[in-house]
This record gives C-alpha cells, structure tokens and sequence, in this order.
C-alpha cells in the first residue's frame, strides 16, 4: 500500500474538500455562532481575489452551506457572509471523516514516510 | 453530480491528501485566531503598567512622608497620560480584531462597551456630588482610587462570565479586592496596594494569559482536536 499516494475519498464532502473551499468554512466555522463577516475581511483573511472568493462562495451558498446577507452602511453596499446552521453541521462532519481517516492512516503512513525516507 | 471533476475545478489536477488537508485547516484557523481573538494579555500588561507605574509615582508623592513632594502634579499628570495610553491601546486593539464583524458577537461587545462608557461617567458625578455633601478631601482622594478599580473588577467579572474566561473572572475578583484593601489602608499608602496588588494582578494575568496560548499552540490542532 503506497500511502504517500494517498487521497481523501469519497466519504469527505466534495463542496467543502477543495483548498479554496475548505480554507473559506475553517474561517467562517472559527466564527461565533450567529456571527458573520463582511467581505472585504473575508477577503483579507483569506488572500484570495475578490472574483475568486466570489466563485466559492457560490459553490458554498448553492450548496446552502453559506449564509450571504447584502446590506447597506450608509449609502455603501455590504456584503456579509456567514456559515449557515447545514453548513455548521456539514463542517463538522468532514472535520470527524477527516479525524477517522487520518487515524486510520496513522500507524501505516508512519511506515511510509520511513519507506520514502530510506 | 460528480465528486472528483467538481474537487479538480477548483483545486488544479491533484485532490488534497489528507496531510495536505490537515494543514490547511490548522494552519488557517491559526491565522483566523491570530486575526479575529482579542489579546487579553496585551491589554492585561497595557493597564498593569499604567496602573503600577501610575499609583507607583501617586503613592511617592503623596502624604507627610512622601518620596517626591513636589513632583505631586507631574505624577498626577503621569497617570493621566498612561491611562489614555492604555486606553487607546485598548480601543485600536479591540477595533482591528473585530471591524468587518456583525452579528451576537458584536451586539454583546457594543453593549459592554457602553456598560463601561456609562458607568465611568456617572463616577465624577457621583464624586463630586459627595464632595458637594461636605465629605473630607481624604475620602475623596479614597474614592477617586478605589471606585473606579471596583467599577473596573466587576467588568472583568462581567466579560469573565460572558465569555466564560475564568482568567479575566479571577483578575477582576482580586481587583475588587485590591481596591477594599486600598480603602483599609487609607491614604497614601492605598496608591502602593492599587500598584502593586493591582497592576501586579494585572501583569501576572497577562504572563498567565500567555503561557496558557503557548500551551494551546503546542497541543493538537483543531483536526486532532476532540
């Protein structure tokens, strides 16, 4: 079994199992509940493009996995994004897939890296 | 809907391994926690030293025997400017973590930010209404060093409850008791107990603060959290 080659199957949510995507729920999920942030943070936390963010984001909220609230402060319009309840719960189970299979792998993948290292 | 061409469209031609996957969601929620977390220990040692070095130099040039006499109002001036020091640390620290944040959080943030607004508003008007009344100039000095630290521990116990930080609950226990201390003692020495008993409680919760954080950073990321 080669486990250097090994990739995260099926049983990790494909909506939330990309860098981008995974990288915008771990922030959103770090967020109290009830709590949303707005954009252009977003944005700066995660060092992506605003039309990049833009695209996940949609994945997200199609999914209904993201909650996207526009609003105005003043006559400026706002954008504010939070994790939706179904999104919390979808978060948290890849986060338990991601735990039981990285134990699964644990004791061979130690075997690997010696294998690799020799 | 297909799983691998929906991960391959976003993510370039190789899926994330799992390693891969657990470092991007540690190293992350580190940044985010960096980012977003208010820093009690960076405001802990803001207001210790303001307060220790402030009541330090009150305590020296307070009373019959007092270290520096006519430094009085230098030391008075001092204090002043640390706790506006202090308190505009506090105020840029707090705005950077939360700006761009809506929601629970920040209602509950605004209103505590109002509860310390208003109530250290009403202490100069209590005061001086106090004075007005006829009260000795002793007791006046007493009041104007231990109301504000009372008002000052219960707001510490107030956050410590709200946002279940039992560090910030103890140090605001032990200001009010510092302060009761302080009223004990009398002038001038009450200045020595609100420096040391109260900016010293300050400064040991920011190094507590901190050795707790390191402990955190050592131990399993959220993956290998429970």
């Amino acid at each position: 079994m080669r486990l250097g080659a090994v990739t995260a199957p099926f049983e990790l949510d494909p909506v939330i199992h990309a860098a981008a995507r995974l990288r915008v729920t771990t922030t959103l999920a770090a967020l109290a509940t009830g709590d949303r942030i707005a954009f252009p943070r977003l944005q700066a936390l995660l060092e992506m493009t605003a039309g990049n963010l833009s695209t996940h984001l949609r994945k997200l909220e199609d999914a209904g996995y993201i909650e996207i609230t526009k609003t105005h402060q003043g006559r400026i319009p706002a954008t504010y994004v939070a994790l939706s309840a179904r999104g919390r719960i979808a978060y948290q189970d890849y986060l338990a897939a991601l735990r039981s299979l990285l134990a699964a792998s644990m004791p061979a993948s130690s075997v690997g890296s010696e294998a690799s290292g020799a | 809907m297909n799983p691998i061409s929906d991960i391959d469209s976003s993510t370039g031609p190789e899926p994330l391994t799992l390693e891969q996957t657990r470092q991007i969601i540690d190293s992350q929620r580190a940044r985010v926690d960096a980012a977003l977390v208010v820093d009690e220990s960076r405001l802990y040692t803001a207001w210790g030293g303001a307060w220790l070095v402030g009541f330090l130099g009150l305590w020296a040039t307070s009373g019959p025997d007092a270290l520096f006499p006519s430094a009085r109002a230098a030391a008075f001036g001092l204090f002043f400017l640390l706790l506006v020091a202090a308190m505009a640390f506090t105020a840029v620290h707090i705005a950077r973590a939360t700006r761009g944040l809506r929601g629970v959080s920040a209602t509950t943030g605004r209103m505590y930010g109002w509860s310390w607004c208003v109530s250290f508003s009403a202490l100069p008007v209590l005061i001086f209404s106090v004075e007005r009344g006829g009260a000795p100039r002793a007791a006046i000095d007493l009041l104007w060093t231990t109301l504000p630290a009372l008002l000052v521990g219960v707001h510490y116990m107030m956050a410590g409850a709200m946002w279940q930080d039992r560090t910030g609950f103890v140090l605001g226990g032990w200001i009010v008791l510092s302060a009761c201390l302080a009223a004990l003692t009398g002038p001038p020495a009450a200045y020595l107990v609100m420096s040391l008993a109260g900016g010293g409680a300050f400064l040991v919760a920011a190094g507590w603060s901190v050795t707790r954080q390191r402990a955190q950073q050592r131990g399993s990321g959220c993956v290998s959290a429970p």
